[in-house]
């Protein structure tokens, strides 16, 4: 029985997977498999609705939506994949440096971590995209700032669960460095819950840039992204919804993989939670 | 297996470290306590002093200032000596340390000082939005633990049938839909289409509030249903269940006290995550439905530059962190006392 | 086994759960139930003659520096104005001419004095009477208390004499009278003083209740106004910062009227269930160059961006028609504005042409024209609170795409300190009222001289500096019309500024809503004549 179900999350873990490859490769070639350039505009067409040969209707500058929702993919998913990777491995080294080191070294670095936990996303967001003038780049370094220390706490815990065990001991006894104890036998022993969070932490991370540019803080205008199409289609949702469902599914879509991905990814990794199905 | 659900939502990252029962007797327990909590809330100091420093800077080099702001909005020319005489009586002019250290003076002293844009009170201000805040959060955390908490167990018994798929999809569905979307589509429908609940709050009206919290409750109970149903699996799979059964305790009361147990742990250890942003107010959702709350309050600050309503925005933030873990913490060692507290702190 | 005990005990579970359900459920349903009551008490529930109004507005908030509605306090003096509560000795007609309020005549005296009679049986909300003592009390705090108003003004002495108002001044202002009109100058008792909540007493048909900040004001009738018969009992101001939260607000019937709908939401209320008003403002959508960039500082780079931008596209697909095509500074309402004067058209062709010839071509074939290795791109700041910035932003890089310009957009509400810089941007648009007193002088002085503060773009012209030396000291309104005329030309000429649109100013209320109109100077919302039909 035990078999059935794993091989049932190895099917699960391969369809998903596959489908996040496509969604990936869709958004890194949407220049090429776009029927129209998202930004040429023609006032003939604006606002059209959705037809045969404008699948997802025009936005008010006549450009084809269906071009724009795959050109603001690109953005909206290599932002939050930079933006989980960046956390990860900010977080981690830092989680493992504490760990390691412990004393005034872990002290100090996890009341920064505090700081920056208790510091409100918000005005890192807003502040930091008005000091280099919005733009994705700018959300993604914001919501860095205020995401790595969740990492760091991770990283943290697990390195001094690890560090307490034998093999260590036998490591340092062995004459080992404290780079070589690290990264043979540290990292690859948190490897995994790291991995697992991170992997979870896509989807939030896609829609909290979402929310940036919503508010406006994100992408820069001819620039495709999804919350901002989603910001400024908002007015005119009434009348010509598909400029806020377009770029809605989108977003729908793509953090439903990523999230699927994610909890499949979990119960592959962690045996204790698969039993839950 | 709560233990890593609860390193996975990580923030707060509390590691359960179990020791053997007992090892908080009563009276030694009582004083630790104590002990613990003023440990705990000396560490407000640092991380306030750390926290309003950060955002005064980062404001600072955000560029641009109250007074530009306020011309900008209005889209008034003003010439240069009007600008520097308002600066000059905002102290705009000062350097930026001395700025931040004349804000720290007057904050030790308990002073918020004034707004820069409306010249009230920051403090009375700040007051004056959290009602309207901690009503939404009081209706969106009810909401969602009335949700999720049947809808959890509910799954979890029906494991892997039709309920449960049903359940679970919902829950995706729910947790991939971002809150501004959720938003727009909520007003469309409930206010326009069927006028049922109103656009703009009308004060504090619970009624108004109902598709605010709405909006958050969707996105947290997506979450809270997921992690409902595994603490409940989880439970339902202990062996001192079967064990109690053996011993010929009654069979429902034993279950229904662990799994509402198990439930509590799990929601605790959420809440504690969701409501420290809540209470921080959720801008995006304040701003769609025009609700007075601090979240608004903060967004709009940092649009206009207003240093002292944000460092109170920000100091509120600190105490909320650094409240919020204490209590978990604590609600925790009550719940189970094989937890010790703090155990974090190694 | 143990998967079979589990099972049996899911069921008691659920039994358990059902109960639970149902509880939740019913404690919810019984919320509901109670809050829809208190609805229909404060809703419908009023009798007979008692009216009430509620008015959604956008700008009502201290991001525009309108927290209360004390004239002295910022841009309060907008909403002690727009909302009924304050008058000025003088006022705008729909051509942005002068005309009498509460003052009953004025003289000018000399360059530096002017005599101003007031009507007489005026009382302010707090029942004194309004005689020359209190004008000028109102009008010595607002020059100690405003600094725009102190600047503009000039006062040197005020001296009162029953009903004769003497203003001296300490340089010659010829628009005095203008300036007085302006917002600021709204007249409130002074030793009635200002609340906590800044609400002042004025002269107007109504009369400030209670105001809480970027909340709203509530208005009741003045019973004793002096100029009509107020009609409504009761109007809220409610301050919908969000324009599509105030359009849903209008639709779903929470509020009777609405100011600053965006423009995407027109086409919802252009029908029989909504009355729409609307007309064009000073408010002009426009760019400057900036004269110190290797880019604009070629007069035939500034002629082909002005020959680039589809105005006429601009206005009819992006604004929905709802705005003006500009070609000055001024909209067509006054005298000296609209096709007053004559500006570059757009001409894609031409401005091709006129790139080509002072050699600006595209040897590289990329799409972008270079002259000596230096590509053609136009680095182009503006900042995103106002939605038109954007939209024109986003047109022009289209249009001047297709002339061979690279435009690099910049919005950014840090466009202030980046616009001091010279060296970061080629174009600088941004949205100004260019009259807010009527008088033509203002946007000079600010934006086009050498003098000016807001002259980023260090644009100069002997010409016009002539020509504003001369305005200056004009006392004669035709006159200063035809300069203004002239000093127009100029600018343009030099392609120094390119005009896009002027904004036209909606309102639009439920229909059985009569007496509200939009006005060219945007200063009067809430009148006297203002009616509704309750529903």
């Amino acid at each position: 029985m035990k078999g059935i179900r794993n091989n049932r999350i190895k099917a699960k873990l391969i369809l998903f997977s596959v489908l996040v490859l496509l969604l990936l490769l869709a958004a890194a070639f949407a220049g090429q498999i776009s029927p129209y350039n998202p930004n040429q505009q023609n006032y003939e067409i604006a606002l059209d609705p959705p037809s045969a040969s404008h699948p997802f209707g025009t936005d008010r500058y006549g450009r084809d939506m269906l071009s724009r929702v795959l050109a603001g993919g690109r953005t909206s998913i290599f932002s939050a994949l930079a933006l989980t990777a960046v956390i990860t491995v900010t977080g981690t080294a830092v989680g493992v440096i504490c760990g390691y080191c412990g004393k005034v070294i872990d002290a100090v670095l996890m009341r920064i971590a505090d700081i920056c936990l208790a510091f409100p996303g918000l005005v890192s967001a807003l502040a930091i995209a008005a000091v280099l003038n919005g733009g994705t780049v700018n959300a993604v370094i914001a919501l860095a700032v205020v995401s790595w220390p969740k990492y760091a706490r991770i990283a943290r815990s697990r390195t001094l669960a690890v560090k307490s065990s034998d093999y260590i001991a036998a490591a340092y006894l062995a004459g080992d460095k404290p780079m070589q104890i690290i990264f043979r036998h540290i990292l690859p022993n948190i490897a995994g819950q790291v991995l697992v969070t991170a992997v979870l932490d896509i989807g939030t991370m896609m829609m909290e840039i979402a929310a940036l540019s919503f508010l406006g803080l994100g992408a820069k205008p001819p620039a495709a992204e999804w919350g901002s199409m989603i910001s400024e289609g908002r007015s005119m949702f009434q009348l010509y919804p598909w400029l806020v469902l377009a770029p809605g599914l989108g977003i729908f879509v793509s953090v439903m993989l990523f999230n699927l991905l994610g909890d499949t990814v979990r119960d592959y990794m962690d045996p204790h939670s698969r039993q839950r199905g | 297996m709560r233990k890593s659900d609860r390193r996975d939502m990580g923030k707060v990252g509390r590691q359960g470290k179990r020791r053997k029962a007992g090892y908080w007797s009563s009276g030694r327990s009582s004083r630790n306590i104590w002990r613990y909590i003023i440990r705990r809330l000396l560490l407000l100091i640092p991380v306030l002093f750390g926290i309003t420093f950060l955002s005064f800077a980062v404001i600072q080099l955000a560029g641009s200032d109250a007074v530009l702001q306020k011309a900008d909005a209005a889209g008034l020319t003003l010439s240069q000596e009007v600008i520097e005489a308002q600066r000059a009586e905002l102290g705009l002019d000062r350097p930026f340390l001395i700025q931040y250290l004349s804000w720290l003076g007057d904050f030790l002293r308990g002073d918020l000082g004034v707004s820069y844009v409306t010249g009230n009170d920051v403090f009375s201000t700040f007051v004056s939005r959290l009602p309207a805040t901690l009503l939404l959060t009081g209706m969106a955390v009810l909401l969602t633990v009335a949700v999720s908490v049947p809808l959890g167990i509910l799954a979890a018994v029906r494991q892997n049938r039709f309920t449960d798929y049903l359940i679970r999809v919902s829950s995706f569905i729910g947790n991939s839909l971002p809150n501004f979307l959720v938003a727009i589509i909520l007003m469309y429908l409930f206010s326009i289409r069927f006028p049922v609940f109103p656009v703009v709050s009308d004060g504090a009206g619970l009624k108004s509030a109902v598709l605010p919290a709405v909006t958050l409750a969707i996105a947290m109970s997506s979450k809270y249903v997921r992690q409902v149903r595994a603490a409940v699996l989880d439970e339902l799979g202990q062996e001192y269940v079967l064990g109690e059964k053996a011993r010929g305790i009654r069979f429902s009361a034993t279950l229904w006290k662990s799994v509402m147990r198990a439930c509590l742990v799990t929601i605790l250890t959420l809440l504690a995550l969701s409501v420290g942003s809540l209470l921080g107010g959720t801008a995006v959702v304040e701003t769609i439905f025009m609700w007075d709350g601090v979240g608004k309050l903060a967004a709009d600050a940092i649009q206009m530059r207003d240093y002292p309503l944000i460092q109170a925005y920000v100091v509120w933030m600190a105490v909320i962190y650094v409240g919020i873990n204490l209590v978990t913490d604590i609600l925790y060692h009550i719940l189970d006392p094989r937890i010790r507290l703090g155990g974090e702190e190694v | 086994m143990k998967t079979k005990t589990i099972r049996r005990r899911k069921k008691r579970i659920f039994s358990l759960l059902l109960v639970l359900l149902t509880v939740c459920m019913t404690g919810c349903g019984g919320q509901a139930g109670d809050q829809k009551e208190i609805q229909t008490d404060t809703g419908t529930g009023e009798e007979g003659e008692y009216k009430t109004f509620v008015l959604g507005d956008t700008t009502f908030n201290a991001e525009n520096g309108e927290e209360d509605i004390n004239p002295h306090n910022e841009n309060g003096g907008w909403a002690c104005i727009r909302y009924g509560v304050g008058e000025t000795l003088f006022r705008f007609n729909d051509n942005m001419e002068i005309e009498l309020w509460l003052a009953k005549s004025y003289e000018n005296l000399d360059e530096l004095t002017w005599k101003i009679t007031l009507q007489e049986g005026i009382r302010f909300t707090s029942g004194r009477e309004m005689d020359a003592e209190a004008v000028k009390e109102c009008l010595e705090a607002l020059i100690s208390e405003h600094a725009r108003a102190a600047g503009d003004l000039h006062i040197a002495e005020i001296a009162a004499e029953g009903m004769e108002l003497t203003i001296r001044t300490e340089i010659p202002v010829p628009a005095l009278i203008n300036y007085l009109a302006d917002p600021y100058g709204c007249i409130y008792d002074v030793q009635a003083g200002v609340t906590e909540d800044g609400i002042v007493q004025g002269t107007g048909p109504y009369k400030a209740v209670s105001l809480t900040a970027d909340t709203g004001v509530v208005l009741e009738k003045n019973v004793e106004y002096w100029n009509g018969d107020p009609k409504i009992d009761q109007i809220t101001v409610r301050t919908i910062s969000d324009g599509d939260t105030l359009a849903m607000a209008l639709q779903s019937g929470e509020i009777d009227a609405a100011y600053g709908l965006p423009y995407a939401s027109y086409p919802l209320f252009e029908n029989d269930r909504y009355t729409f008003t609307g007309c064009a403002t000073s408010r002009v959508f426009f760019g400057a160059m900036n004269f110190e960039s290797e880019i604009t500082g070629d007069p035939a780079v500034r002629k082909a961006i002005a020959m680039g931008i589809d105005k006429e596209g601009f206005v009819e697909t992006l604004l929905g028609g709802n705005g003006y095509p500009a070609a000055g500074v001024y909209p067509d309402s006054f005298s000296f504005g609209g096709d007053a004067v004559t500006a570059e058209t757009y001409d894609p062709e031409g401005a091709k042409a006129v790139l080509e010839e002072a050699g600006w071509t595209d040897t590289d074939g990329d799409g972008v024209r270079e002259k000596d290795g230096t590509p053609l791109v136009l680095r182009w700041l503006t900042y995103p609170s106002r939605q038109e910035l954007s939209l024109l932003a986003e047109s022009a890089q289209a249009t001047l795409g297709e002339i061979g310009f690279q435009v690099e957009i910049n919005s950014t509400a840090n466009h202030n300190s980046i616009r001091a810089d010279r060296t970061a941007w080629d174009v600088y648009f941004s949205a100004m009222v260019t009259a807010p007193t009527g008088d033509p002088e203002y946007f000079f002085t600010y934006h086009c001289l050498d003098s000016s503060d807001s002259n980023d773009g260090h644009y100069h012209s002997d010409k016009l500096e002539q020509l504003a030396q001369e305005m200056s000291q004009t006392f004669d309104t035709d006159r200063r019309g035809e300069l203004a005329v002239e000093m127009q030309q100029t600018i343009l000429d030099d392609n120094a500024y390119v005009f896009c649109s002027h904004l036209r100013m909606s309102m639009a209320a439920r229909a059985g809503v009569t007496g509200l109109a939009a006005h060219p100077c945007d200063y009067y919302e809430i009148m006297a004549d203002l009616d509704v039909e309750q529903e």
